[in-house]
């Protein structure tokens, strides 16, 4: 999970890494983006790293004093929460009859960092279990620091399981039913190198008549303009770096991706949002072509 | 507390509570077992109308029931539970209740456990100025024999005895259960939780109770009163000011059933130089006195014989200002002196209430008028209702109402955070009340205010400006719909 947009004055956090500052007369990175690429075979990448981009682990380390901070950078990450479960509760009520509602369900969030969204999912009643994963020792320590403050997710109990690792190399379950109920991926695509290897490897830990939820932003001129031009460099309500534009991936991309995979996922459900600050996130529809979005996509075998 | 029902997947799970326990026991060996925490999810300290009612929409409601909760009141409530009076017989603490409030408190299953025949909805409310008799008056134009339909749908408002409020709430909270009753015991300090290895609750507040019980709480929500310890606790500011007036009460025998029958009753307030005076009607041939005064004004009232205070009070509808002020100099003698004085003062008997013919005995009483409000209503783990974040002038009976309004948006505003995972004693989460209660609250507050400041001159340059103003909005139709639906507790659409 990763902070979208930031709208509170720069905090004393590092600015990492440097990115070059765009101006207004240097020419945008092209549109497209190799999104079915692979890591180039040359390079010196282990399978288990693929899609850890160490640069990101340490710019996102640095906010970690401040993730849970009502009035902090990440407030805008707090106020989609919300609509993170809204939305996945409209993904499962698409198909009743592979979730019914009295089923308790097992979460994988990949990428939780400091635990808003991994939290939440394990106070919820109709959860059985959540395993919450992050590359960033630092802010896993922090998500495990604050689960010790509710006895709801502490204890014997124990719904809620953080784990310092990247998916792949988390142990993927042999038996098919044994994997996951609902796999999250909340702010964690656009930070990602190769994305279709990254997703290969998210959704075999999703179980037949599974979810796969995940929020990301498109790349447009319009989110160029707000999350890199208005939101790092004019009023540096972020860090600079959080965001890498070229990086972004657009909704059409995604549709494409899993629609080559033979019918193994069903048709996705998408829900564009937009944050109106001192309101908070409204669903815009149609807004998905623009920026934030929710994808949810059911696996069939 | 073992006793209490709780379903799965409680918020906060019993074996939590007994490792802590457990834990807190190791770390402090010197306690004894009457001094370890319990863990709830909502403590409420106060049993008043606003605290009840809470616990009871949370109880009631299937997303919020398995939340584990508390009451701490300081009074026994088997005297509340147990209250009865005959049926002539009135408490002298009533309040209006707003069809808005009735509705929620319907929806919650509590309005069914109220004695609903002592109950008294009232259809019409006739407000004048005491000093230059402009006089505006709110009705919704029922004809000379309404039907029971039209009569229900054009109710301002429902006068209650409080008691018979909180009694209704408790029979409901019983007939629900899964509440953890601690009355007869006060709060004697509220600090924070301990950490033990596992488990980190410094930032949960610790409420310690004189019966030595202590609880541990997700979300301590304050319904304690004007004087709030819970405010206290989180630092909370409520600036305000006395209005140097006493509130005079009393329940009162009339001459009849009112003007209109039983069918429409009709609600009096007339505006003195000292303060408004109100007469709201009770079942049959009984009313209740609201009557703000100077404090010297009220302490000479309670000190009247019985037949003197009525003399006192017909006279207060109907006689000059100036004459109030004499015979408010009289130690005795009101009634000879207010039979005479009437008979010099032109007025039409049915544009003011029925002469009262008694006061019911040991009903007289007052109460210190002031206005409070809190600063915020929520800090880290705390959220205050009711007279606890704003106490109010009690001349549009909106108190109460305003307490209930607090509970439907705290109740809906802990349902959200429920259904959606949050911690429900975070700011974070409770940051919908505060927006959506406090601007409202607010604006009430400064209304009244502004209308008793209003009418406290008796000359002066604003005394005949507000006439016109009067006037001018009982000519003015759209206008008074709009003040008799705020009357009413409707919501204000801006657009």
């Amino acid at each position: 999970m990763r902070p979208a947009l930031r709208h509170l004055p720069r905090r004393a956090v590092r600015p990492t890494p440097p990115a070059p500052r765009p101006t207004l007369t240097a020419p945008l990175p092209s549109k497209s983006r190799p999104f079915t690429s692979t890591p180039p075979h040359n390079h010196n990448h282990t399978p288990s790293s693929a899609s850890v981009n160490e640069t990101e682990i340490s710019h996102f380390s640095a906010l970690a004093s401040s993730w849970w901070d009502p009035h902090g950078p990440s407030r805008p990450l707090h106020l989609m929460n919300p609509l993170r479960h809204d939305f996945i509760q409209r993904c499962l009520s698409t198909s009743p009859e592979s979730t019914p509602s009295s089923f308790k369900l097992r979460y994988l969030d990949v990428g939780c960092g400091g635990g808003i969204f991994a939290e939440s999912a394990a106070r919820l009643p109709s959860t059985q279990s959540v395993t919450a994963i992050d590359p960033s020792p630092t802010i896993l320590a922090v998500a495990r620091e604050h689960a010790r403050r509710d006895p709801a997710l502490v204890g014997s109990k124990g719904r809620l399981t953080y784990v310092n690792t990247t998916i792949e190399e988390l142990p993927l379950p042999e038996e098919r039913s044994d994997r996951y109920d609902v796999v999250t991926l909340f702010e964690v695509l656009e930070h990602v190198d190769y994305p279709a290897a990254f997703l290969d490897r998210v959704g075999e830990f999703v179980r037949p008549g599974g979810w796969l939820v995940l929020s990301t932003i498109a790349r447009t001129w319009m989110s160029w303009f707000t999350t890199k031009l208005v939101a790092e460099d004019v009023l540096g309500m972020v860090p600079r770096g959080t965001h890498d534009w070229e990086k972004y991936v657009n909704e059409d991309e995604l549709r494409g991706y899993f629609a080559k995979k033979g019918g193994q996922w069903g048709a996705p459900r998408v829900m564009g949002v937009v944050y109106v600050p001192g309101v908070g996130w409204r669903e815009v529809t149609g807004s998905e072509r623009i920026g934030n979005y929710f994808f949810g996509v059911q696996r069939l075998s | 507390m073992d006793a209490l029902a709780r379903s799965r997947g409680a918020y906060v799970c019993r074996s939590c509570t007994r490792s802590l326990r457990r834990q807190w026991l190791r770390a402090h060996t010197y306690s004894t077992a009457a001094t370890t925490p319990d863990i709830y999810d909502v403590v409420c300290v106060g049993g008043g109308p606003a605290g009840l009612s809470l616990l009871t929409a949370l109880r009631a409601n299937p997303a919020t029931t398995h939340l584990r909760v508390a009451l701490v009141e300081a009074q026994h409530l088997s005297k509340v539970r147990t209250w009865k009076l005959p049926p002539d017989r009135f408490s002298n603490r009533c309040s209006s209740l707003t069809p808005t409030s009735v509705r929620f408190l319907d929806s919650i299953g509590a309005w069914k456990h109220l004695e609903r025949d002592r109950v008294q909805p009232y259809h019409e409310m006739q407000v004048w100025d005491g000093v230059t008799g402009a006089r505006i008056e709110f009705d919704w134009g029922l004809g000379a024999a309404p039907s029971a339909d039209a009569i229900e749908g054009t109710t301002i408002a429902y006068m209650n005895e409080n008691l018979n409020l909180t009694s209704g709430l408790l029979k409901r909270l019983d007939e629900l259960g899964g509440v953890a009753v601690f009355d007869g015991a006060k709060v004697e300090a509220i600090t924070y939780g301990p950490e033990t290895e596992e488990l980190d609750l410094r930032q949960w507040p610790l409420v310690h109770l004189s019966s030595g019980n202590q609880l541990c709480a997700r979300l301590l929500v304050g319904a304690d009163g004007a004087n709030s310890p819970v405010r206290s606790f989180a630092g909370i500011n409520a600036p305000g000011w006395d209005y140097n007036r006493h509130g005079v009460v009393a329940t009162l025998e009339m001459e009849g059933d009112g003007w209109r029958g039983d069918q429409v009753k009709i609600a009096y307030q007339r505006f003195l130089p000292t303060g408004p005076v109100a007469m709201l009607p009770l079942p049959g041939r009984f009313s209740t006195l609201v009557w703000s005064t100077t404090p010297a004004n009220a302490a000479v009232l309670k000190s009247l014989s019985p037949k003197d205070f009525v003399a006192m009070v017909n006279a207060a509808f109907r006689l000059s200002p100036t004459d109030l002020t004499y015979m408010h100099t009289q130690e005795a003698g009101q009634t000879d002196e207010y039979s005479w004085r009437i008979q010099h003062t032109p007025h039409d008997p049915r544009a003011v209430p029925q002469e009262v013919v008694a006061v019911q005995e040991g009903t007289i009483a007052s109460f210190p008028l002031r206005l409070r409000h809190a600063d915020t209503y929520i800090a880290e783990r705390v959220a205050l209702i009711g007279d606890a974040a704003h106490t109010i002038h009690p001349l549009a009976g909106q108190g109460l109402n305003q307490g209930q309004g607090d509970v439907q948006s705290l109740a809906k505003t802990i349902e959200y955070a429920v259904t959606h995972g949050q911690d429900i004693g975070v700011t974070m989460s409770l940051e919908p009340y505060l927006a959506e209660r406090y601007a409202a609250n607010h604006v009430l507050l400064g209304v009244c205010d502004k209308l008793h400041k209003l009418y406290s001159a008796s000359s002066g340059p604003l005394v005949p400006l507000r006439s016109v103003g009067l006037s001018a909005v009982n000519a003015l139709s759209p206008l008074k719909s709009f003040l008799m639906n705020r009357a009413a507790g409707n919501p204000l659409k801006l657009f």
